[in-house]
């Protein structure tokens, strides 16, 4: 692909989900707990970037409003085409006009995640419809190295995040993780879906919502899968997950061979994505 | 000294399902581990010439699923005979031109996987109906409370070697061990439904991809090394999970040739023995010997 493409915008449409539950309420967690499942999706108050996401006994919880699509391929479309950074409004309910920002996306059915200010939040509902100016797939950087692939990022955000062009593209992250701690995401396509993090509050780990994660030997272009010597960065979206397998969910945005993709671990100071990157503030 | 179980308070059920037809969408291709296109068969239907004993990889498929690949046609009662059936159960062919000919399930895969003789495979076609012995969930082993038995029959456990070893582990044959780096799809759901995909196991591809499991066999009774399956699969270290191979060879990545789920537990709870022997084929090519 040509470094000079430029990415096209299309505005979609979603609508803040309910959540669903089945016949039971329970889940059964890692170690066999059966617990009922709260903020999977949907609207949820009281979580903002920059929160542990181990702050809340959620499952998935994620900071904002979470969209779909009631067709199946548009909701598809909605979660592919939508990018880290893509400006969304809202258009009806209480909150009509509100301003927000794409943080994140989920896989499975598809979800996009949407940042609002809180006080906007707290004056929306399930069924308020958001239009997201969606653009980013597609679009690389001309300084970025061949070989490196970007995906799930707004164009003009990628200069705000902590990456150093160069020989080697140096990206500062909160943590660098093994391979065997990916969890459910694994062979499902990186423009779609999010990573889980097989992490728990007992591994010590203070990972943020909005951090930059790296985890080795894991290729994103397409498919989430193994490939030694090889590098992916993903922004933390959403929160922890008692489910075995599961965890707290990065969304990819840059892979490519250790050779031309580095990272440097800063687990004190490390900023990522921020309400203030996004204008939420 | 065989492992004590509660196999006689287990209920058998008999279940009904069809062979299912391969399933693909209009667009045709999916994507490979370098961004290749492929259209590959594997998946559904009734896969002729691969059984247990047979190499996993090596064949020009993806989600290679051995012999007939079996639903129902009502999603909740399929989600039933997906979760009910147990490896090593019988399986009866109840229409069609191979009717009362009978195989056993190797696994599942979001299909129950049966392994029939070519013979009778080769006489198989989509919508023959089949008739279940479904027999296994619920099987616990009395002197190993901390490892739990999931998808596995009596009968197979009886015919696997092993069992309570003097010094009060269980013992189990293995045909290969399987690193955690291996894990690929799969992991996060449950361990009564599909099976987990092993990444590094793709026959011809980089060496950059390879985990050293290309010569993993169908019927392979393989153990994973850090998984707990108990309440799901996820990764946990100083578990283990034992599985037997179902599944093939894939091209679709992040996915590959995968174990369905038998024993899971503490690592020091088990003793392991490497013997290539370890495979289903050493137990059920008798075809009148599979369930109970």
């Amino acid at each position: 692909m040509s470094a000079q493409q430029s990415a096209v915008a299309v505005n979609l449409l979603g609508t803040v989900e309910h959540p669903e539950l089945g016949d039971s309420p329970y889940r059964v967690d890692a170690d066999g707990a059966p617990y009922v499942p709260v903020g999977d999706g949907g609207l949820v108050l009281g979580l903002e970037l920059g929160d542990s996401v181990f702050a809340l006994d959620g499952d998935h919880t994620a900071p904002g409003a979470c969209l779909t699509h009631s067709d199946e391929a548009a909701r598809h479309a909605l979660v592919l085409y939508s990018c880290i950074g893509n400006e969304a409004e809202v258009r009806t309910g209480a909150a009509a006009g509100a301003r927000g920002a794409v943080i994140g996306k989920r896989g499975e059915s598809g979800r996009v995640i949407v940042g609002f200010r809180a006080s906007d939040l707290a004056a929306m509902a399930p069924g308020d419809q958001v239009r997201v100016r969606t653009r980013g797939q597609g679009f690389r950087p001309a300084w970025l190295p061949e070989g490196v692939t970007m995906l799930n990022l707004n164009p003009d955000l990628l200069d705000a995040l902590p990456v150093s062009p160069g020989d080697e593209t140096m990206v500062s992250v909160r943590m660098v993780l093994p391979s065997m701690l990916a969890g459910n995401g694994l062979g499902r396509p990186a423009a779609g879906w999010d990573l889980d993090l097989q992490l728990g509050p007992g591994d010590g780990q203070d990972l943020r919502l909005g951090d930059l994660v790296a985890i080795t030997d894991i290729d994103a272009r397409y498919n989430m899968g193994y490939r030694r010597d090889w590098l992916s960065i993903g922004i933390t979206m959403h929160a922890s997950s008692p489910l075995p397998g599961h965890g707290p969910g990065i969304t990819p945005i840059l892979t490519g061979p250790r050779a031309l993709l580095a990272a440097r671990e800063d687990r004190q100071a490390h900023i990522g994505l921020t309400a203030a990157l996004l204008k939420l503030q | 000294m065989k492992a004590v179980t509660n196999a006689e308070r287990l209920v058998s059920q008999v279940l009904t399902g069809e062979v299912w037809p391969a399933l693909a969408d209009r667009h045709g291709y999916r994507v490979g581990p370098d961004g290749q296109p492929f259209v590959l068969p594997g998946m559904g239907g009734v896969t002729l010439g691969v059984h247990c004993g047979d190499p996993a990889t090596g064949y020009a498929a993806d989600h290679l699923e051995p012999g007939a690949s079996i639903r129902h046609a009502d999603p909740a009662a399929n989600m039933a005979v997906q979760f009910l059936t147990c490896v090593g159960n019988q399986v009866t062919v109840a229409s069609g031109p191979a009717s009362g000919q009978v195989g056993h399930v190797i696994g599942q895969h979001a299909y129950v996987l049966v392994d029939f003789a070519e013979a009778v495979a080769d006489r198989l076609a989509v919508g023959d109906a089949v008739t279940i012995n479904a027999v296994g969930q619920g099987l616990r082993l009395a002197d190993h409370p901390s490892i739990m038995v999931k998808n596995c029959s009596p009968g197979l456990l009886e015919l696997m070697p092993g069992g309570t070893s003097a010094d009060g582990r269980l013992e189990v044959h293995v045909a290969a061990w399987i690193p955690a780096e291996a894990v690929g799809a799969g992991v996060g759901m449950i361990s009564e439904y599909a099976n987990t995909d092993l990444m590094g196991a793709y026959q011809s591809l980089g060496a950059d991809l390879s985990l050293g499991l290309e010569s993993l066999r169908v019927g392979d009774i393989v153990a994973m090394a850090d998984q707990d399956h108990r309440y799901g699969r996820g990764f946990r270290p100083g578990y283990l999970t034992i599985g037997v191979m179902s599944t093939g060879q894939c091209m679709l990545f992040g996915h590959g040739p995968g174990p369905s789920t038998l024993l899971t537990g503490p690592a020091d709870a088990f003793r392991l023995v490497d013997d290539p022997a370890a495979n289903l084929s050493s137990w059920y090519h008798d075809q009148g010997r599979g369930g109970r």
